[in-house]
């Protein structure tokens, strides 16, 4: 078993060794990472270079053999420069840095994942490690998009939950694959119906995660909401610049999360309000 | 005290640790009093007032805040901060982005009602803009303020101004006018005399001289040949510069001796650090890279009593009487 972690250090250059198309506008990157490590956890993130133009933190969707798994959509310069990197092209990481899910050993529990967009990324690594545990609980993967042809990693889930490895629940708001509407309303739903306590594993867009975290606390059920804030603005990644700091408790969103919990998330007044923007401002999210 | 505790049947590692505990490590930058010598570096958790509070918390002296200018401003693209491992270094080209006075004002209002002992950093491209900055904040019950006069991370402004006698004195005169809270003045190391700009300030009325800030520095990635930082060129800090701090510290003291209190900063990570600061002519220190990447509630304590033990070793009773110990 190698125990060594990757050191905190300037970007790590990694070649391309696949690139494929996901779904619309996303593509999926396997990089390989020039020395032997440790696995990233769910939830922990890479700051990701793009040499000459950008770097900004991304989520791990996968750590295998020492191939690395991103998922990258089109959303600025940075991300559009990355997706005209090739096979055979480098690109720099740093990490893995953050605080993973944390899912709860011996007790039974259902484990529901929630996400939309780039936050399916984290869930992907989460649902891998969580099908391989030994104890068999339940596992509920929630998906929400646009349309089909936007739901990422689709064949991946549709194909564990034909295999009954978990139950795969897909919300489109056009209705063209799945429930039509937002997956919260298919999560209550649920909620409603489902025996046992819940954990919720959720990334996503903030707002979405607030209205998720608003539903959660309504159900006695729901033991522990963990949420990542990694997509919040960074700089550094390991805790020094505080750019990704949230308030009133002053922890750093690279360092002290990304992945925050019910009882943490309940003092973090920002949550879902207020985002801060490159030059420390704050910004209404 | 001491008599008391070595009677009580307990290990004389308990005893050591309760002594510690007891002794008392306050210090004096000029006027001003705080309770123990570290404080928080300028950039480093300053951007909010929730994690310099957690700073202050986690025991330090006081804290300084990220510089503040008179606009909000975006600083440079990143990478802007990355670590060095193999010198447990950093190098920075955040480029002084920060929310601009106005918007930073309601922070420092958060810090004043928790009562953390706040020196702001302030920065201008100009002594016009430096004033403006004070103006904005002069009326607000903090220490001080740090002059940032050695950023190398802008094109204009910063070290230019840091590296240029008469504009230093001149912008220090002019601020000094407007208001009696202290002015610390942070110099660059990136100058090739750095008694000559001191010697400014101190003629224009500084309160303390802060000693060094980052080192001009730079990463090229040899697989891609590109500078890594988005700004290419950055400073340097961390364990690599300690021994140009302790030696600008040095120079410093010996050349002003008890005229103007010292602020050593520079590759601070362990108690010993601090104590070779001090040694070198330092009354207090600034401690920047090591908080930030570490959880500041673990290293502040580790620091305090290693600093402590050494004075219980010493026979030291005071930190003033350690400051300079280098020069006897």
């Amino acid at each position: 078993m190698i125990k060594q972690t990757l050191p905190n250090t300037k970007p790590i250059m990694c070649k391309i060794v696949d690139k494929e198309e996901e779904c619309e506008d996303t593509y999926t990157f396997l990089l390989e990472v020039p020395v032997e490590v440790k696995s990233a956890k769910p939830g922990q993130f890479i700051m990701l270079w793009v040499p000459g133009v950008d770097e900004f933190p991304i989520g791990i969707a996968g750590f295998e053999n020492n191939i690395l798994e991103i998922g990258i959509a089109k959303m600025g310069e940075g991300t559009e420069a990355l997706l005209k990197k090739e096979i055979g092209d480098y690109l720099g990481i740093r990490g893995f840095y953050g605080k993973p899910f944390k899912t709860p050993k011996k007790v039974k529990v259902n484990h529901l994942l929630i996400g939309g967009g780039f936050g399916m990324t984290p869930l992907k690594l989460l649902t891998t490690n969580l099908i391989h545990q030994e104890e068999k609980q339940e596992i509920h993967v929630f998906e929400g998009a646009r349309n089909k042809s936007r739901l990422m990693y689709l064949k991946w889930f549709q194909h564990l939950h034909d295999e009954g490895k978990l139950i795969f629940h897909a919300c489109t708001d056009d209705g063209s694959y799945g429930y039509k509407g937002f997956p919260t309303v298919d999560l209550e739903k649920f909620l409603q119906e489902v025996e046992g306590p819940s954990i919720f594993y959720v990334a996503g867009p903030e707002r979405m995660m607030k209205a998720i975290f608003d539903i959660g606390k309504k159900y006695d059920k729901v033991i522990d909401m963990q949420m990542s804030l990694a997509d919040r603005y960074m700089r550094c990644g390991f805790g020094v610049c505080s750019y990704c700091a949230v308030d009133p408790t002053g922890w750093r969103i690279c360092v002290d999360g990304p992945i925050f919990n019910t009882k943490q998330l309940e003092q973090i007044t920002d949550f879902g309000v207020y985002k801060r923007l490159e030059t420390g401002e704050k910004e209404r999210i | 005290m001491n008599l008391v505790i070595k009677r009580a049947k307990v290990s004389k590692t308990f005893q050591v640790a309760i002594i510690c505990l007891l002794m008392s490590i306050e210090t004096f930058i000029g006027s001003i009093e705080i309770r123990n010598p570290l404080m928080l570096a300028s950039g480093v958790l300053g951007t909010t007032y929730s994690t310099l509070q957690r700073a202050y918390k986690a025991g330090l002296g006081a804290v300084i805040t990220k510089s503040i200018g008179p606009r909000s401003r975006s600083g440079n693209p990143n990478p802007s901060v990355f670590a060095l491992h193999e010198i447990r270094s950093l190098i920075n080209s955040v480029g002084l982005a920060n929310p601009g006075y106005q918007t930073f004002r309601q922070d420092i209002e958060q810090l004043v009602k928790s009562e953390t002992p706040t020196v702001v950093s302030i920065f201008g491209e100009n002594q016009t803009e430096f004033s403006e900055v004070l103006d904005g904040l002069k009326d607000l019950n903090i220490l001080g303020f740090e002059l940032n006069l050695s950023c190398p991370n802008t094109e204009k402004g910063g070290s230019q101004i840091g590296t240029d006698t008469e504009a230093v004195y001149s912008i220090v005169k002019a601020l000094k006018s407007k208001t009696n809270l202290p002015l610390w003045v942070k110099l660059t190391p990136n100058v090739s005399d750095i008694i000559e700009i001191a010697d400014a300030a101190v003629k224009g009325g500084c309160d303390a001289i802060v000693a060094i800030n980052t080192l001009k520095a730079m990463v090229i990635d040899i697989q891609t040949k590109q500078p890594i930082l988005g700004f290419k060129r950055g400073g340097l800090s961390g364990s690599a510069i300690k021994p140009i701090g302790i030696r600008y510290i040095y120079d410093l003291y010996e050349n002003f001796r008890e005229k103007i209190p010292l602020i050593g900063v520079g590759g601070i990570y362990k108690g010993e650090d601090v104590v070779e600061y001090l040694l070198a002519g330092a009354t207090a220190v600034e401690i920047g890279s090591a908080i930030g990447v570490a959880y500041p509630e673990n290293i502040i304590r580790t620091i305090t009593m290693k600093i402590k033990k050494y004075m219980k070793e010493h026979d030291y009773s005071s930190i003033g009487e350690i400051t300079g110990g280098a020069h006897r």
